[in-house]
């Protein structure tokens, strides 16, 4: 593979559509604007301090990892695929932790994600994931110590607030302090209630400066109001054909499918099928972390299965494993499958027998 | 239209890849066509141009046999070059003058391939006068009512698949009639830029038609459809408007235009087929064992032209145009016309210092220098001036070029092991299927050649069949020779074997009738028999005189009337004679008489076959050679079973014995019988006793091929009635008597193993 560029190619097809991976990357990129949108109008500046935190390790390690192996940077660090694994990884930890959280995560999504496995297209790993992974495996607390949005807490969190909370894991305001904006999340809080035998429909009821207050729009609260938010930058993405359908719907389906019909069988054990996906990382997987084309699976059929793979995984972990959000461990054990759903899914070619 | 094309074209505008719910296929892609570049203006006048050049090989087949001479004036449609031999075969296509003129020079010139590659062409020097010989092909304008007919008048016409495969058209068409059920008519024309064909349509509708309506009336097909791309509208109306003159004018089989969706590469004949006749052509397989022909507009108007008029094929619309062009334009091009010539009066923005391509941006092919001929594939001259091109980078498995394969296949994966020299799997993944149209390398964000990928993996994949296939076969001739030797091993141990068991039964059997003292006698008389035949020594000396005896006689009386030429020479013996031929005889014979003495021991001690085998497979190996060379030698003297069953004679080495000997040696023999005179008797009895050890080896040779046949309740009874002649027979104690006993006895063994063989029979008759 020749990395020099070339003034036209050696032979036909001599016309290109001008697509390119930066710009594919960009649309990525682009369509997680309403959601970090939102997050900073319900959460703060929180993750703006986050994601340029991320966004500085990413310069760092890609210039320092691209130079170890010898590639050319710029056209790689250019190329935007660092900055969707670490806007990901963002996504998904908790807009106040603390600074190393996010710079050891997004290094390691990196190195370990990535250029270690050869660079980009050669990860069999999501690397935002095994980010994500690495971080609830090694912070715990940090990791589940959620910010309540300004809606409960009454404090919104400014730049500043930000910047002190992360850098310094303590907030000097006027009339809170930090402990008292951070709580459960409405995943972590159902987990905690079926285990203690609160039902379902208690955990859920409309409380007043609790989690599962729903006097906001529409009377859905902060955490769906950014799965919504996923939601409408993915459908962005599926009309710029940057995504393809068979991921959300495949893993949407195959969520909504299983919690519908554990719901069905026990209202009181189960959270309803709606909980389920606008809460937790569920849009923000359906449409930017499990349509990452490397780690995924490849033919038409294969991502369909690979994604609705996810979505059951997805819910077991939730239900009745040890993590509140089982996305990552979910993705990962499908990335693993990858090889194997490719090869028997592969389609049929023309004038060949069915 | 349907439904879902409404839906489809309604939502086009916000979202393009709609158009791919417009047709049939799967994936394909919307590239810029930029076809109103040349079509915004008329064809271009004809233009001689100052000098043509004439390949001798078209884009497929082999080279034409020049038939002018370099200096000869030559005229417009003149043949200038036919094949040697056979046409069909080697796909040659016969060259005829675009115009008249002199031929200036026989030189090998580039060609218009992306090898650059250098082949001997006809430089035809225009004298600008265009003198031409009508009616060229001397045809009478009917048209023709068999395939071969049309294949026969097309051979000379020098018309191949203009589409751009080249494919020669006589070859092309089935040699049955009936078998085409449908012709299509490709008017698609998908590649960007092209007009040629759209121009072709829209100024020669009737011709397309008619030549549609030749070729189908020529293989007696039962429709014809033609597929048009729907952004070509104005053709799509005159071929409309001709097909009805044309159906109005004579009654027709249907003919039928279908507007297909504008998409790359509707023009494939595996789509344009699927899309207008919902037929899917099988993967390695021919249209027209499918029942469909699928043929490029301008081939039609060729063969319409040719059959109607006699026309060679001496021109071809030519699409001019591209970015670095102003004035695009199409022109009926003689073949032969340099590029450079034309692109030169298109006015191009900036001198052409970039190679031109021939074709489209999709599949063409870039030109190693601009001064090549247009050919009769040649349908666009590209002139698009190099862009700086994205940097490749590595794929990311986006999945895109899947999505725009029209075979539907797995790009991606495809180039993942064509990266890692998998090319086995790469060959799995049906890379063959591919048609290289290039759609993956148009989409792919990464801007990897992947075209290119393929074309390398085909060549290798087919390196490494090619090399497979030859190890393939020099593994079967190993094994077969490695088979062969085991055979051959495994034949001269059953042999082997099967003499063992033939003597033993012949024992067992002289044993079960007579008392002991018959079986003594009878091993007594075997050795003897193999004295005889002048051998064996070492275990008796008694053995030995009986030799010397024996010899002395053959020597004395033999004479001529011995058939075998070695018995002759010992029938000449001198004292020294005797020595070799007794050193001679004591090879042959050592089998037989070893054998036969190990044999009537084992039989007389223990009886049991089993018990036989086991002694006899220790010295066996020592034997061996022996055997061997007894079996060599007593061959030939053993002709005369050879003959009579001839079939059982296998081996090189039998077949030598030459059968008709043994015609005139077994006559000679039974004459011998009949005999009573004194005087020749002893010598007669020599003789048969020669023969039938001789016999007696040949015999049990036999035995084992006839692979223990015999059943064991038949042979003793027969050996039994030998067995008590012999006895009689033997009392004399003459020592030639006694010659004469054991090789009674030696033929009575033989006798019992045979017995159930006609052959044996048969031998039998004679020597007794």
């Amino acid at each position: 593979m020749s990395l020099a560029t070339m003034p036209s190619p050696p032979s036909s097809p001599y016309a290109h559509n001008d697509q390119t991976v930066r710009k594919v990357m960009l649309q990525v990129q682009l369509a997680a604007m309403p959601a970090l949108l939102v997050h900073i109008y319900l959460f703060g500046f929180g993750i703006v301090v986050q994601w340029l935190l991320a966004v500085a390790t990413l310069i760092v390690v890609e210039y320092s990892m691209l130079k170890l192996r010898g590639r050319p940077v710029m056209p790689f660090l250019t190329d935007l695929s660092a900055l969707i694994t670490v806007t990901g990884l963002v996504f998904c930890i908790p807009p106040t932790a603390p600074w190393w959280v996010i710079v050891s995560g997004s290094a390691f999504a990196l190195i370990f994600g990535k250029h270690l496995y050869g660079g980009l297209g050669y990860n069999p790993f999501n690397p935002a994931m095994l980010g994500y992974a690495f971080l609830i495996i090694s912070f715990p607390v940090q990791m589940t110590n959620w910010i309540m949005p300004a809606e409960i807490s009454g404090h919104f969190i400014g730049f500043g607030d930000a910047l002190q909370i992360v850098f310094t894991g303590s907030l000097q305001a006027a009339n809170t302090s930090f402990d008292a904006l951070t709580g459960a999340t409405p995943l972590n809080e159902m987990r905690i209630g079926i285990a203690q035998g609160i039902t379902v429909a208690e955990t859920l009821k409309p409380i007043e400066g609790h989690t599962s207050h729903t006097g906001f729009w529409l009377g859905l609260n902060s955490w769906a109001w950014i799965n919504i938010a996923f939601l409408v930058g993915g459908l962005y993405l599926l009309w710029k054909r940057t995504i393809r359908w068979q991921f959300p719907v495949g893993f949407l389906g195959s969520l909504f499918i299983f919690a519908w019909f554990m719901h069905e069988i026990n209202p009181e054990m189960y959270p309803p099928a709606d909980f389920v996906l606008l809460s937790g990382g569920t849009m923000l997987a359906a449409f930017f972390i499990i349509t990452d084309p490397v780690s995924a699976s490849t033919t038409p059929i294969g991502r369909f299965i690979y994604a609705c793979g996810i979505g059951i995984l997805v819910y077991i972990i939730r239900t009745w494993g040890a993590f509140p959000d089982g996305l990552a461990f979910a993705i990962l054990l499908m990335n693993i499958a990858v090889p194997l759903i490719d090869q028997y899914t592969q389609p049929r070619v023309f004038g060949h027998d069915h | 239209m349907s439904f879902l094309t409404t839906i489809a074209n309604k939502i086009a505008p916000i979202y393009p890849m709609a158009k791919r719910w417009l047709y049939k296929f799967h994936g394909g892609v919307f590239p810029k066509y930029n076809k109103s570049l040349s079509t915004r203006n008329p064809i271009y006048p004809p233009l001689i141009p100052n000098v043509l050049i004439l390949p001798l090989p078209q884009a497929i087949g082999e080279k034409a046999e020049p038939l002018v001479k370099v200096g000869e004036h030559v005229l417009k449609n003149q043949l200038l070059a036919q094949a040697d031999a056979d046409a069909n075969r080697k796909l040659v296509v016969p060259i005829h003058a675009p115009t008249s003129g002199t031929i200036a020079a026989i030189e090998a010139r580039t060609l218009p391939h992306a090898s650059g590659l250098q082949e001997l062409c006809l430089i035809l020097q225009p004298d600008q006068q265009d003198q031409a010989i009508d009616n060229a092909l001397k045809v009478d304008g009917t048209w023709p009512e068999e395939p071969q007919a049309l294949k026969d008048l097309l051979v000379h016409s020098g018309i191949i698949g203009m589409g751009g495969a080249g494919f020669p058209t006589y070859a092309k068409l089935p040699k049955q009639k009936g078998k085409i059920h449908t012709l299509v008519i490709n008017g698609a024309e998908c590649e960007p830029f092209i007009s040629c064909d759209d121009l072709l349509m829209q100024t020669q509708a009737k011709s397309i038609w008619h030549g549609a309506q030749i070729t189908a009336q020529a293989l007696g097909c039962q429709k014809i459809l033609c597929g048009i791309e729907t952004n070509k509208p104005k053709a799509i109306g005159l071929m409309q408007k001709a097909l009805d003159a044309v159906q109005k004018e004579a009654k027709s089989l249907p003919m039928e235009i279908h507007q297909v969706a504008t998409v790359y590469p509707m023009g494939g004949q595996k789509q344009l087929v699927f899309e207008v006749t919902g037929i899917e052509l099988e993967s390695g397989g021919h249209a027209i064992d499918q029942g469909l022909l699928m043929m490029n507009v301008a081939t039609l108007a060729a063969i319409h032209r040719a059959v109607e008029f006699g026309e060679p094929l001496t021109s071809r619309l030519v699409t001019v145009s591209g970015e670095g062009l102003q004035e695009g334009f199409n022109i009926d091009a003689l073949i032969g016309t340099p590029f450079n010539e034309l692109t030169a009066i298109a006015r191009p923005k900036s001198p052409i210092d970039y190679p031109l391509i021939m074709g489209g941006p999709m599949m063409g092919v870039r030109m190693p220098d601009n001064h090549v001929p247009v050919l009769k594939t040649t349908n666009c001259i590209l002139a698009n001036p190099p862009e700086p091109r994205e940097m490749q980078m590595p794929c990311i498995r986006c999945g895109e070029c899947m999505d725009a394969c029209p075979v539907n296949l797995l790009p991606q994966q495809m180039y993942w092991h064509a990266q890692g020299h998998e090319y086995e799997k790469v060959e799995k993944l049906n890379i063959k299927d591919c048609i290289e149209c290039g759609c993956c390398s148009y989409v792919c964000p990464s801007h990897i050649p992947l075209v290119q990928y393929y074309r390398h993996a085909k060549s290798e994949i087919k390196a490494l069949n090619a090399d497979k296939e030859a190890k393939e076969i020099a593994k079967q001739r190993h094994e077969f020779r490695l088979e062969r030797i085991e055979r051959e091993k495994a034949e001269r141990e059953a042999r082997l074997k099967a003499k063992k068991q033939a003597v033993k039964k012949q024992a067992s059997a002289a044993k079960t009738p007579s008392a002991a003292a018959s079986a003594a006698k009878a091993a007594a008389a075997k050795a003897k028999a193999a004295s005889a035949k002048g051998n064996d020594n070492k275990p008796l000396s008694a053995r030995e005189k009986a030799i010397q005896a024996a010899q002395k006689a053959a020597a004395n009386k033999q004479g001529q009337t011995d058939n075998d030429k070695k018995t002759k020479g010992q029938s000449i013996a001198t004292a020294k004679d005797k020595a070799i031929a007794a050193a001679a005889a004591k090879k042959r014979a050592q089998a037989a008489a070893a054998k036969q003495a190990n044999a009537t021991n084992n039989e007389l001690s223990t009886q049991t076959e089993k018990t036989v085998a086991e002694p006899d497979s220790q010295p066996m190996n020592a034997r061996e050679k022996a055997i061997a060379a007894a079996k060599k030698r007593a061959q030939d003297a053993a002709a005369k079973k050879a003959q009579s069953n001839p079939k059982t004679e296998t081996t090189a080495e039998q077949q030598k014995a030459p059968p008709q000997v043994e015609d005139s040696q077994t006559t000679d023999l039974s004459a011998n019988d009949q005999q009573t005179s004194p005087a020749l008797e002893k010598e007669q009895a020599r003789k048969q006793a020669v023969a039938k050890a001789r016999e007696a080896a040949a015999a049990r040779k036999k035995t084992q091929q006839a692979k223990a046949q015999e059943s064991i309740t038949e042979a003793p009874e027969n050996a039994s009635d030998n067995e008590a002649s012999t006895g009689i027979k033997a009392k004399p104690a003459d020592a030639r008597q006694k010659a004469i006993a054991a090789a009674k006895a030696a033929a009575a063994k033989r006798a019992a193993n045979k017995a159930n063989s006609a052959n044996a029979q048969k031998q039998k008759d004679s020597t007794e």
